[in-house]
């Protein structure tokens, strides 16, 4: 459903992607993997089109100049340049790094404000679908959302992309910070989600308790690929082993 | 009695002509110093409208505020948009549309006794002994019903909580679909179409002066920077602080004080708190 062909990114002269090709299918859970700086919130930005936003401002202050460059297509669609709401609305959503959520605000409507752009009369059922997910969120709901602890925005900043009722679900590194009871919770929620047919593009650092539950992934150095391949056969290769899972 | 009845009214003045810079600058950190002009020249329309071209009052004041709110937000498209994320050309650009408009006004002579709206409900009461007249009341009223208003409508619309996420974290508010733009040219237009409310409120208690222009600019800054510029509680806070403390001086000192108060309370709110009394959710960040 998502194929990225021949990606390039520059920052002024510095390539922060570098032809990268990916590719989600239907219901697959897919990992992006690699250290610090490898490019995979950039890649997840030029994905969910936030670029094309920070593009723009970097524009008008005279900044940086941000190129993208290669083909994004979605559900056959060419996408590289549209706007990050056109996105949404077709189905890509993100939940950026490090949970940003809207801390002044409870966590209800946290949740209500990222059903912004919809229009159909089912957003009750999507709420229920995210509470179900993560059952904490319902106890939490009138809290403000910048007093709960990590986890719970974490769990919060997924399930703000889940109310825009999205195909494709992209996780920019859902782990970082997170206690490992915590870790486990997510990667469970994170099956759960593709069972009710969301495919799932995973960005990641540390890989070890996401791997076993991957598809397929794609290790990234430098903003370029350096291996790709099944769940299982990442597993299997050393170098992937010593660098990302910690053995 | 008479201070406190006298402090009330002159705090919601202010917060009336503060709330809709602080609206604007809150939500997209645009600082308006054409709110000032904006509140004069909705005033004027609406004498135009009346006086000139004998449309009723309400519709006048109505048509004034949909007018301003429409300049606004194209305002916002025409010229903002080419200098978004760059404070000292907002400012400069804003002040210089704020200077046009005054000194056109004024070149074109609209200040004086002949330039007075009248007031919505003639006459005034006695209230715990103090004469009152109903047009302050009324303001009091418009005031009190703004805020309702406005808190009503940032928590229970979608555009009014695509405000609060696009003032809390713009980044996270366009991954969720809200487009920044939209958000701060609306904006942008409400604070001036709220501009227009405050002088609606308040110029009937007097004439019409084109210097009233730069004047409520400074009274909203004052307010806004005492309070807390992004934050509309703090500029409730601050419009009483200053209201309270202005009638203070000019009951026990006098009236001339006035602007020395409202210029010293920027001065100190600066040196002590610069985010203001209540300035973004710096405590909140703390404790996570």
């Amino acid at each position: 459903m998502l194929e990225a062909k021949n990606l390039m990114v520059f920052f002024e002269n510095a390539l922060a992607i570098n032809d990268l090709s990916i590719e989600v299918k239907r219901e697959e859970i897919v990992g992006v993997l690699g250290p610090n700086s490898a490019g995979k919130t950039t890649l997840m930005n030029t994905i969910s089109g936030l670029i094309i936003d920070i593009k723009i401002k970097e524009e008008r202050r005279g900044g940086e100049r941000i190129t993208v460059m290669g083909e994004l297509w979605f559900e056959g669609e060419e996408m590289l340049h549209s706007k990050p709401s056109y996105r949404i609305r077709k189905g890509i959503a993100l939940s950026r790094e490090r949970h940003p959520i809207f801390p002044d605000s409870s966590v209800e409507e946290n949740l209500r404000i990222s059903t912004y752009l919809r229009k159909d009369p089912e957003v009750q059922k999507s709420f229920e679908f995210v509470y179900g997910i993560f059952p904490p969120l319902r106890e939490l709901r009138k809290r403000k959302a910048g007093f709960c602890s990590g986890g719970e925005q974490q769990m919060l900043s997924v399930g703000m992309a889940l109310m825009t009722r999205p195909k494709l679900l992209l996780l920019d590194e859902p782990l970082l910070g997170l206690s490992p009871m915590m870790q486990r919770f997510l990667i469970e929620a994170i099956r759960r989600i593709r069972k009710e047919g969301i495919a799932v593009l995973v960005a990641e650092q540390f890989a070890r308790p996401l791997l076993p539950s991957l598809d397929r992934g794609y290790v990234i150095e430098n903003g370029m690929l350096s291996f790709q391949g099944t769940g299982q056969e990442l597993r299997d290769n050393p170098e992937v082993r010593a660098s990302f899972v910690g053995v | 009695m008479e201070i406190i009845i006298y402090g009330i009214t002159n705090s919601i003045s202010l917060a009336l002509m503060a709330i809709g810079f602080s609206l604007t600058f809150g939500i997209s950190g645009l600082p308006n110093f054409a709110h000032g002009a904006f509140y004069l020249l909705g005033g004027i329309l609406t004498w135009i409208f009346l006086n000139q071209l004998g449309i009723p009052y309400l519709v006048a004041a109505l048509l004034s505020i949909l007018a301003i709110g429409a300049f606004g937000f194209f305002l916002y498209w025409g010229l903002m948009l080419r200098l978004r994320g760059l404070a000292i050309n907002e400012v400069i650009a804003t002040l210089a549309v704020a200077i046009v408009i005054i000194e056109v006004l004024r070149w074109m002579g609209f200040s004086g006794f002949s330039y007075v709206l009248p007031p919505f409900i003639r006459g005034s009461v006695n209230i715990g002994g103090v004469w009152v007249d109903n047009q302050r009341i009324v303001m009091v009223g418009i005031g009190a019903a703004l805020i309702v208003v406005l808190y009503l409508f940032t928590r229970r619309t979608k555009t009014g909580l695509s405000f609060r996420a696009i003032a809390q974290n713009e980044r996270t508010a366009i991954a969720v679909g809200i487009d920044p733009d939209w958000t701060a040219a609306l904006s942008l237009a409400m604070g001036s179409g709220l501009a227009v409310v405050a002088g609606l409120a308040i110029l009937p208690l007097g004439a019409i002066d084109t210097e009233m222009g730069y004047d409520i600019l400074l009274y909203a800054l004052a307010v806004g920077i005492i309070g807390g510029l992004e934050s509309l509680p703090g500029a409730l806070l601050g419009s009483f602080i200053l209201g309270f403390s202005q009638i203070l001086v000019a009951t026990f000192l006098r009236a001339q004080w006035q602007t020395v108060v409202t210029l010293a309370a920027i001065v100190i709110i600066l040196a002590i708190k610069p985010s203001g009394l209540l300035g973004k959710y710096k405590e909140l960040e703390e404790r996570v």
